[in-house]
């Protein structure tokens, strides 16, 4: 995708020139850094002063040819953050609404409203009128929609961020099965770190109007040198890993990182697909100098501090231990542990303490 | 007997022609009202302006200019009598100067029906793929008809209370162009008091329907 576009704003100017090719692709950013407004331009929604946008090779907008399609004509799915359902249709009425769309534009392959109501959990809710959703329904509904106009391009804005805490993480499975199912690609609008973690392979990273870095997720966070000011409340540690073997009766299951570490994590049944993604937040990692002895922790890994980034009070440690953590400590227990870059220390991480998307 | 074929014939012509003249703006105040909730375009507030006039002047000053604008000497009058529709002294007279005098309210109310529907329902649905027409008919005007409906109701108050306009465009001739508000005049002037407050009554009781409906409409309109 090609998205080169200037947007004169109140305070700052938006311009970003940018080709990226992924199946999700986050922009990541403080709030008033534009988002919004590069989502509702690549929708056409918003006039551009000037720029080119381009997906697949077809042109939707280019000021220097003077072509400007319609929202109507740009094959996209747009999911605004406050989901944006017709208050006066039912659920069914609603994700029905672009089903009827010309399909040369979108998504060649025909998506079901049964496969899309499957994954996303919502075929009990179809008759309901939408200003009886609670919020996370209405997300999953607003979803729905969008998918089922068989879009070339979907644009998620800021979907989670409207829902509390314990419903985000409910929803966030449903986002990771759109974008395994429907294989349809995504921009998706956040700033929240662990949500590009989880479900981007590419991040655009833009403030004040500019992009000021991109790449792979976890790459681009670490060497932007800012962890501890992007990760404003909480900040997790997403890992994929493949199933080795459960155990009911002793609450575990035994996973592997890519890099052949074995992690204890709370038990799940055999998942169908072998390969699937954990979390753990970051201030639930304990550091320890020496090795500890007598401890209920089922997870215990030698590593090496790679970095310490402090600001505030704070330190975000990146320690290597087979994969990469990021542990968040006080400043204080930096000093009094007299920690360092490239001192071996002891991760310990309590199986509870994992969870799986 | 209370109502007599006078009175009976006074609120119907009111309420036929009120209801024709209501039904008359309806297409054009909805598609106005449109345009100024919705579009930017050259010298809008000056024909916003220009709109919401006979609301502010008075009625005779309205109505004086609908007399000179289709009085037989002026062009438009002639070309309307060449075509054999004559407007002045009869009941098209009491139509047009109705349809102008409640076409603001119906202009204002609709507006603020349209401003309160989130545009950003109107935009979605276009990124769905729906027209402008599609748009208009599956998401606006479902989500303002209880606006569209008040502002009606409201236009035909107003139009049935008409008084000003009317005697200067279509005269007071009973039988042809009396309303209630004429006949209440005409009424009181004679002396004939116990025939103008049984109209009194008919008039306080279709205000009072029409408003408290239109008003009932508005409050739950905006819950949405």
């Amino acid at each position: 995708m090609l998205l080169r576009c200037r947007i004169p704003l109140a305070s700052f100017e938006l311009n970003i020139d940018v080709t990226f090719d992924n199946r999700v692709t986050a922009i990541f950013g403080p709030s008033g850094s534009g988002k919004t407004t590069l989502l509702d331009a690549i929708a056409g929604l918003r006039h551009i002063a000037a720029g080119e946008i381009e997906i697949d090779g077809r042109q939707l907008f280019s000021s220097a040819r003077r072509i400007n399609l319609r929202p109507q004509h740009r094959g996209i799915g747009y999911v605004p953050q406050e989901g944006a359902l017709f208050p006066h249709l039912s659920v069914r009425k609603n994700i029905l609404f672009g089903a009827g769309r010309n399909q040369d534009i979108g998504n060649a392959q025909g998506i079901s409203i049964n496969h899309v109501a499957g994954v996303l959990e919502i075929d009990k809710l179809m008759n309901r009128p939408v200003t009886k959703l609670s919020g996370g329904e209405a997300q999953r509904v607003a979803l729905a929609r969008a998918i089922l106009s068989c879009p070339q391009l979907l644009l998620l804005d800021e979907p989670l961020a409207a829902l509390d805490i314990g419903l985000k993480e409910r929803i966030l499975p449903y986002l990771a099965r759109v974008r395994d199912e429907f294989r349809i690609p995504m921009i998706y609008v956040t700033h929240n770190l662990t949500e590009v973690l989880t479900l981007a392979d590419w991040v655009l990273m833009i403030q004040q109007g500019r992009l000021v870095a991109q790449g792979v997720p976890k790459e681009t966070f670490r060497s932007a040198n800012t962890i501890l000011q992007l990760a404003n409340d909480e900040f997790e540690n997403v890992f994929t890993v493949s199933f080795a073997e459960s155990n009911r009766e002793a609450g575990t299951t035994r996973v592997s990182l890519a890099s052949g570490v074995e992690l204890l994590i709370p038990y799940v049944p055999r998942p169908a697909n072998a390969s699937f993604q954990i979390r753990v937040s970051a201030d639930d990692i304990l550091v320890a100098t020496e090795r500890p002895m007598g401890i209920s922790a089922g997870n215990l890994l030698s590593g090496t501090i790679r970095k310490i980034e402090s600001l505030d009070g704070e330190a975000m440690l990146t320690v290597l231990a087979g994969d990469e953590f990021f542990v968040r400590l006080t400043a204080s227990a930096v000093m009094r542990l007299s920690l360092t870059e490239n001192m071996p220390v002891y991760l310990i991480i309590k199986t509870r303490s994992f969870r799986v998307l | 007997m209370i109502f007599s074929f006078e009175t009976w014939h006074i609120t119907l012509f009111s309420l036929s022609v009120g209801l024709a003249s209501t039904l008359l703006i309806l297409p054009f105040g909805i598609a106005l009202a449109w345009l100024f909730a919705r579009k930017e375009w050259p010298l809008k507030s000056v024909v916003e302006t220009i709109v919401l006039l006979p609301l502010v002047m008075p009625p005779v000053s309205t109505g004086l200019i609908l007399l000179k604008i289709f009085g037989r000497r002026s062009p438009v009058g002639q070309w309307l009598y060449d075509l054999g529709i004559e407007i002045v002294f009869n009941w098209k007279g009491v139509l047009i100067a109705m349809a102008v005098m409640s076409f603001p309210l119906l202009v204002r109310s609709v507006r603020t029906s349209f401003s309160e529907v989130n545009p950003r329902l109107e935009q979605i649905a276009a990124t769905l793929g729906a027209s402008g027409l599609r748009i208009f008919f599956a998401i606006t005007m479902p989500l303002a008809y209880k606006g569209i409906i008040a502002g009606a109701l409201l236009a035909f108050s107003r139009a049935l209370g008409e008084f000003g306009a009317t005697i200067l465009l279509a005269g007071n001739i009973p039988g042809r162009t009396q309303t209630l508000s004429l006949a209440i005049f005409n009424f009181v002037q004679t002396g004939k008091d116990a025939e103008a407050y049984i109209l009194l009554a008919i008039t306080v009781m279709l205000a009072f329907a029409f408003v408290w409906c239109s008003e009932w409409l508005l409050r739950t309109g905006k819950k949405r």
